[in-house]
């Protein structure tokens, strides 16, 4: 059941409009992530920097991952955990194309951790936006390696007792040339390192707190969308060139978000090139 | 063409050469890394690209990413890679991903003994991922079959737009023989067909011969590859008529090019038949003996050696030959057996385990078979 | 000018208004009643209308649009494309 396709709003262009509206729930981070993301876009495309057919969009599972459907260019929605891996032959395979990944943190840092890790010890070329819910949930709210300790899912009812994993930090301690933190209460910072990292190359990470109202709001009392994107406001700090120190999430003490790392090493595409010019 | 000496790990990577082979990533596991080694000083000077992954399922995962961009890729494993591989395949089957997969057996289950023989993975090959699908599967013999086979196998995964796997093993994969390598304008080549206009309204619309144009990346289609079930544009579609329409396809693509995939090769099969010797792989090459020295014995026996394992050809096996009893020779516990044994309805049909961790002796398998004749 | 919006079949796809310098248009079918727009807005432009949509969400419709200041948080808060703002010559 959806919308006849009314093309009027400035990001329709980019859309597939007969899959509007999307699955979401209602105040679902992942639309406002997406909005900013299209719009960074869009500019680059208008700059003539980017090529649209040239853009390649590739989603594990997961409610993030589905954002790959509702975007009109290239796109691959394929196994939980691996759109870094397909990426990596999409982009071997031609280098003029540009893989942008999309997924959660389940998806990207979970069961896909290490193709994440080994990405960015490569330094490859692709943009890996992890959108952060604390939670998987997709499949109802379990517990996932990002969920803070003590929270009550649905595989840890009396509590969760692991500690949970900060991306940002695995990520700044490989070879990326950018990693970066935003929040979906900030859709202007994401779309504006967004904007950054499209002129960039190597491997670019952008890690985007996201509200999630129905599943982890209901886990941590906040089900209502205005109230938890409110909660989530409150709690994030912006800072200008953070360090790894203050990569740390808290619920209690804030969440930094900004632009961590900044570099131009070489990506791998150049460092083949030079082995193979040998 | 060129006339070498080559392994057969060698042969498969100069096969896949041959049929254009772009890109490889793949994880090192004995017996199959070589292929990985030799591709790894060849195919970049052929301006290919060669990836050593983090592991067997991010080297298949980005064989089918790379294959979306229009190149032909492959990766090669052994027994404990291939099982990593298994939702992979899955994947490769739903979106129609053109793919080849080398698995180079050894013996098993899980570690087993890397550096020794089994043909244990027959089964496994065919129904490794979940799911109803066909996917074909070569059986090689000899180095010069490692690279046919292996050519042919990219030729039906780029015509039927399907994963296709080889099926070596540690005995083949190390064995060496002379090679004929052939060029590119002496063989047959098949590449993909991909849709002529732009943006297409239905991306997933098969052609006639129910395999749809491949409207790979960069190209401005606007493709969505899917590994939800999906209707023709390529979008989810979790109702009962797509699901039995997208199943009902993918199995009938395969089943209607059963002609040119099945292949198998019949040795002294006369209208006096009494005993059939069947066969495939490394093992073949010692049945193939035994066949011989039991003629000479004064039985009437004659082989039949396998070149596909999947899918089989009912009608052409059964009417291959008419002898009555049915020698199933092979390198495990019996399993192609079991499709013997349920095609040759109305024979006797009798099951010739020689498991062993290397190509068993004539002794051993002359043993095994004269317990039936 | 008051949009009247009656019972589902006669509610137009959009509701849009204008005033001096910015045009808010909500794509009445896209909404999810998230109120996030409403809750966003630095000086109260939106307001939950009491029409019900294809779904049966309410969207907000811009009541005080005189006020708006163009800065475009609705639009880029919006997690369904639902709403935009634009500046009117």
């Amino acid at each position: 059941m959806v919308v006849e396709a009314i093309n009027v709003h400035p990001l329709d262009k980019h859309l597939r409009l007969d899959r509007i509206p999307t699955l979401y729930c209602p105040g679902c981070g992942i639309g406002i992530a997406l909005g900013a993301i299209l719009r960074a876009l869009d500019r680059r495309i208008s700059e003539g920097l980017i090529d649209p057919n040239r853009v390649v969009w590739v989603g594990g599972i997961g409610c993030s991952a589905r954002a790959v459907f509702y975007v009109k260019f290239d796109a691959a929605h394929i196994l939980h955990g691996r759109a870094i891996a397909f990426a990596t032959g999409v982009v071997l395979a031609n280098p003029e194309l540009l893989a942008i990944v999309v997924g959660g943190d389940g998806d990207i840092a979970g069961i896909g951790g290490n193709h994440l890790i080994h990405a960015a010890r490569r330094n490859m070329d692709m943009i890996v936006v992890m959108i952060t819910n604390f939670v998987y949930a997709m499949t109802g709210g379990q517990v996932a390696p990002t969920t803070p300790r003590g929270v009550k899912t649905t595989t840890t009812p009396k509590g969760n007792p692991e500690l949970p994993l900060n991306a940002v930090k695995l990520v700044l301690s490989l070879n990326a040339n950018y990693v970066a933190r935003a929040s979906v209460t900030t859709p202007h910072y994401i779309e504006s390192f967004f904007y950054k990292a499209l002129g960039m190359k190597g491997f670019r990470f952008i890690e985007v707190i996201s509200t999630c109202p129905e599943i982890y709001g209901r886990h941590i009392g906040l089900r209502d969308p205005v109230e938890m994107y409110n909660e989530l406001k409150k709690r994030v700090k912006y800072r200008s060139k953070p360090s790894i120190e203050d990569a740390d999430i808290d619920w209690e003490r804030g969440v930094v978000i900004g632009e961590f790392l900044e570099r131009n090493n070489p990506s791998y595409l150049e460092l083949l090139r030079e082995v193979y010019s040998r | 063409m060129k006339k070498t000496f080559a392994s057969g790990n060698i042969a498969i990577a100069e096969g896949a050469i041959t049929a254009g082979l772009k890109f490889y990533a793949g994880y090192p596991i004995t017996p199959s890394s070589e292929i990985m080694e030799y591709l790894a000083e060849k195919l970049p000077k052929l301006n290919g690209v060669v990836v050593q992954m983090e592991d067997e399922i991010a080297s298949i995962n980005a064989a089918i990413g790379a294959s979306w961009t229009g190149v032909k890729s492959m990766t090669a494993t052994s027994g404990p890679g291939f099982s990593l591989m298994a939702e992979a395949i899955g994947l490769a089957v739903i979106t129609e991903t053109p793919l080849v997969i080398v698995d180079v057996m050894r013996a098993g289950p899980s570690t087993g003994v890397p550096t020794k023989t089994s043909q244990s993975d027959v089964l496994q090959a065919r129904w490794l991922a979940h799911g109803d699908y066909i996917v074909p599967c070569y059986a090689p013999w000899s180095v010069q079959e490692a690279y046919d086979l292996t050519l042919k196998a990219f030729n039906t995964a780029e015509l039927l737009r399907t994963p296709v796997i080889v099926l070596s093993d540690a005995v083949i994969a190390h064995l060496w023989e002379p090679l004929t390598i052939y060029d590119q304008g002496e063989v047959d080549i098949v590449d993909r067909k991909i849709p002529r206009g732009v943006e297409r309204a239905l991306p997933y619309k098969p052609d006639p011969d129910l395999v749809p144009p491949m409207p790979i990346f960069g190209k401005g289609f606007k493709t969505i590859v899917e590994s939800l079930i999906h209707d023709e544009r390529g979008y989810y579609a979790p109702h009962e008529d797509s699901y039995r329409a997208l199943i009902t396809r993918l199995n009938l693509k395969i089943l209607k090019r059963l002609n040119y995939i099945f292949d198998y090769e019949i040795y002294n099969c006369t209208s006096e038949c009494d005993y059939m010797l069947l066969s495939y792989g490394s093992t073949a090459r010692v049945t193939y003996i035994a066949m011989l020295e039991l003629r000479r014995r004064g039985y009437n026996v004659c082989m039949l050696r396998l070149k596909t394992l999947w899918p089989l050809d009912r009608e052409r096996l059964v009417s291959s030959c008419g002898a009555r009893k049915i020698v199933v020779v092979e390198n495990n516990t019996g399993k192609i057996y079991m499709d013997v044994d349920r095609i040759f309805k109305d024979r006797e049909v009798y099951s010739a385990p020689v498991l062993g961790l290397e190509l068993p002796s004539l002794r051993e398998v002359l043993e095994v078979v004269s317990l039936w004749l | 000018m008051v949009f009247k919006l009656n019972n589902y079949g006669k509610i137009p796809q959009l509701i849009s208004r204008e005033y001096g310098k910015f045009r808010v248009t909500i794509i009445v079918d896209r909404c999810k009643e998230c109120g996030l727009c409403i809750a966003i807005c630095p000086v109260k432009v939106l307001v939950k209308s009491s029409a019900e949509n294809k779904y049966g969400y309410h969207p907000p419709e811009p009541l005080n649009i005189e006020k708006c200041i163009g800065c475009r948080l609705c639009e880029y808060n919006c997690p369904d494309f639902a709403i935009f703002v634009e500046k009117v010559v």
